[in-house]
């Protein structure tokens, strides 16, 4: 169990990195990585809801949805239970921890469209995990994010100073280093516990 | 608001991937083979013509604080629909795209359109967004593709084209495609993540290349026939 | 009743409604396709049977569960042929569900990929139909239970970029060979 355990958030975070080997959550990755304290930011509410959402959609899948015959609805469920979670988080940290929604507040509504979010829960239920599986690969493959996200706002902030062809300007250039640094991380594909 | 401004706006002008650079995600992950490609790519086309339709059908009885809601149980719909015939007529395409076919969802072209053109425009004017924005999405998805799967393996049409027996084409991905040099010799980290984002780099580079070019042609062009204009006004 | 409830009423009614609506018509696609789904798998599933080990009938067997817990079914081949031994194991994306066959000398006669959701290009060469796939799963058959990866000293070629599923596809042929000899 605690090898398993171990196994999958290993592969959440290195091998199996959301961005840099499966390609879950480009789109803020991008966007977001502009400034390193954004991105922590971004990858901080990243793995907040991801935690929530592969937990709580584990619940609706087991007891509800699988049940009731209703497995075919599992998407439609899913980006519903997401889209108004991350309302219900936004509105609840806005009243209750207002220092933490300064500091993720304007990024909790661009997660409902992050395909990481989505992602996580349709392989959770796609590769069998139970609850505690599940909770720990959404919160892992959450810092997998931040960790990707973090590093790449650094390179980032390099490449500002860079001097490259004209027409490479913006996401080309992102894009490009972003292959070298998912390059560094095929690194750790030969990695393994057991 | 015509059909051929549309049709180069989403090939050319307003490319969801190259210039609008959204939906990113399964632009770089699927693009291995030309089989994944097309059938993405057609699949993001049918999805989004349909969305548009309905959405632009519906707009004046959606009340605005929860459109986006909306948007998102139709959008969920459709995916599933197609999910679920692709699961049962094109199994082979269904396991190999997985997890991106029920992705779509939250693919940022479909709401993005729905909230950016279909809000406003008519349903038929909205068909044909979905249908060109669609089908600049597959163009770039079959680049990518050709691309990488030349580069990566030597190999043109993978899983779409066979012919050990005579051309033809395949719709179950068994095709072996073409092979144009030993796959041996192809460079492999092509088909790693790496590869997707290099190629989407350098495509997004080579259309800003272009556009700024023939941005400049235009304006040179402007400023000569202004030029002349003027030139015209003296003389008179 | 003041109007805010009364707005909310509403906006809950209408996007209940859009719901119900939706939820309806993927209910009537997805008893239509239902069938066919079903029929898509299972067909898939005999077919990888007789690729692996060709026989008209294959008879479930009793095995030890708890000892093997990733194998699902293991059946003998009616002809005498052999076992096939169905297992679900974890690759390097998900899981992976592959069919062995077993021959007396407990030796592999091939194996079958069924499901996967290993990175397409990588990983999933080792279900393809394409050369790369085939090469790589015919070095499976012969083997025996000290099978292995080159790296490892055995003489099994991983697929280029994908050695964590060449490496479970090749536990799992062991261990597939391992619950037909536990069978005796």
């Amino acid at each position: 169990m605690l090898t398993n355990i171990l196994a999958i958030s290993l592969g959440a975070i290195l091998t199996n990195n959301f961005i840099f080997s499966q390609f879950l959550g480009c789109c803020p990755f991008l966007g977001c990585s502009s400034k390193v304290d954004t991105a922590a930011g971004m990858g901080l509410a990243v793995v907040f809801v991801m935690g929530l959402a592969s937990a709580i959609c584990w619940v609706i899948d087991t007891y509800i949805l699988i049940p009731l015959g209703l497995a075919f609805l599992e998407t439609l469920a899913f980006i519903l239970v997401i889209a108004s979670l991350v309302q219900f988080v936004e509105m609840f940290l806005k009243k209750s921890v207002p220092s933490l929604y300064s500091a993720l507040g304007i990024y909790l509504p661009l997660i409902t469209t992050n395909c990481a979010v989505l992602g996580v829960v349709l392989l959770n239920v796609q590769n069998n995990y139970n609850f505690i599986e599940s909770v720990v690969y959404g919160v892992t493959g959450g810092l997998g994010f931040m960790l990707a996200i973090v590093l790449f706002a650094s390179v980032r902030e390099r490449i500002e100073f860079a001097d490259y062809p004209e027409c490479f300007e913006g996401f080309s250039i992102c894009l490009i280093s972003a292959g070298l640094v998912a390059l560094a991380f095929m690194g750790f594909s030969g990695m393994k516990i057991f | 608001m015509n059909i051929k401004k549309q049709f180069q706006e989403g090939l050319i002008t307003n490319n969801p991937v190259l210039v609008q650079q959204i939906g990113m995600c399964a632009t770089m992950a699927i693009t291995t083979t030309l089989f994944n490609g097309v059938g993405m790519g057609l699949s993001v086309l049918i999805i989004l013509t349909c969305c548009n339709v309905v959405v632009s059908a519906i707009r004046k009885i959606i009340p605005d604080e929860i459109r986006l809601a909306i948007f998102v149980v139709v959008i969920a719909g459709f995916v599933t629909i197609v999910d679920l015939l692709l699961q049962a007529y094109i199994p082979a395409l269904s396991a190999a795209l997985g997890v991106f076919i029920p992705l779509i969802v939250v693919n940022c072209i479909i709401i993005g359109r729905a909230e950016a053109f279909c809000q406003k425009n008519t349903v038929s004017a909205s068909f044909f967004d979905g249908i060109f924005q669609g089908l600049g999405y597959t163009c770039v998805l079959i680049l990518m593709c050709v691309f990488r799967e030349f580069v990566g393996s030597g190999r043109f049409g993978g899983g779409l084209i066979d012919i050990t027996n005579g051309f033809r084409f395949t719709l179950d991905g068994t095709g072996s495609g073409i092979q144009i040099f030993p796959s041996e010799y192809g460079a492999g980290i092509m088909n790693l993540p790496f590869g997707g984002f290099i190629t989407l780099g350098l495509l997004i580079a080579v259309m800003q290349y272009a556009l700024k070019k023939s941005a400049k042609k235009k304006a040179l062009a402007e400023r000569a026939a202004a030029e002349a204009a003027a030139d015209k006004e003296e003389d008179e | 009743m003041n109007s805010d409830t009364k707005k909310i009423l509403k906006l809950t009614f209408i996007l209940f409604l859009i719901c119900a609506i939706t939820a309806g018509i993927l209910g009537v696609v997805n008893e239509v396709t239902k069938d066919r789904i079903y029929m898509q798998k299972n067909a898939k599933t005999i077919e990888a049977y007789s690729v692996v080990l060709a026989s008209d009938r294959y008879d479930e067997v009793e095995f030890d569960k708890a000892a093997f817990p990733t194998v699902d079914v293991v059946s003998k081949a009616d002809n005498g042929a052999g076992y096939v031994v169905q297992s679900t194991f974890s690759g390097a994306q998900g899981s992976i569900t592959m069919v062995v066959g077993v021959d007396n000398d407990y030796k592999c006669t091939g194996i079958s990929i069924i499901e996967h959701s290993e990175t397409s290009g990588l990983g999933a060469n080792a279900a393809s139909t394409a050369e790369v796939g085939v090469k790589f799963r015919e070095q499976f058959v012969g083997q025996g239970e000290d099978i292995a990866l080159s790296k490892a000293g055995g003489s099994i070629e991983a697929l280029t970029g994908a050695t964590i599923t060449s490496n479970a596809v090749t536990e799992a042929t062991a261990t597939s060979i391992a619950v037909v000899k536990s069978l005796g």
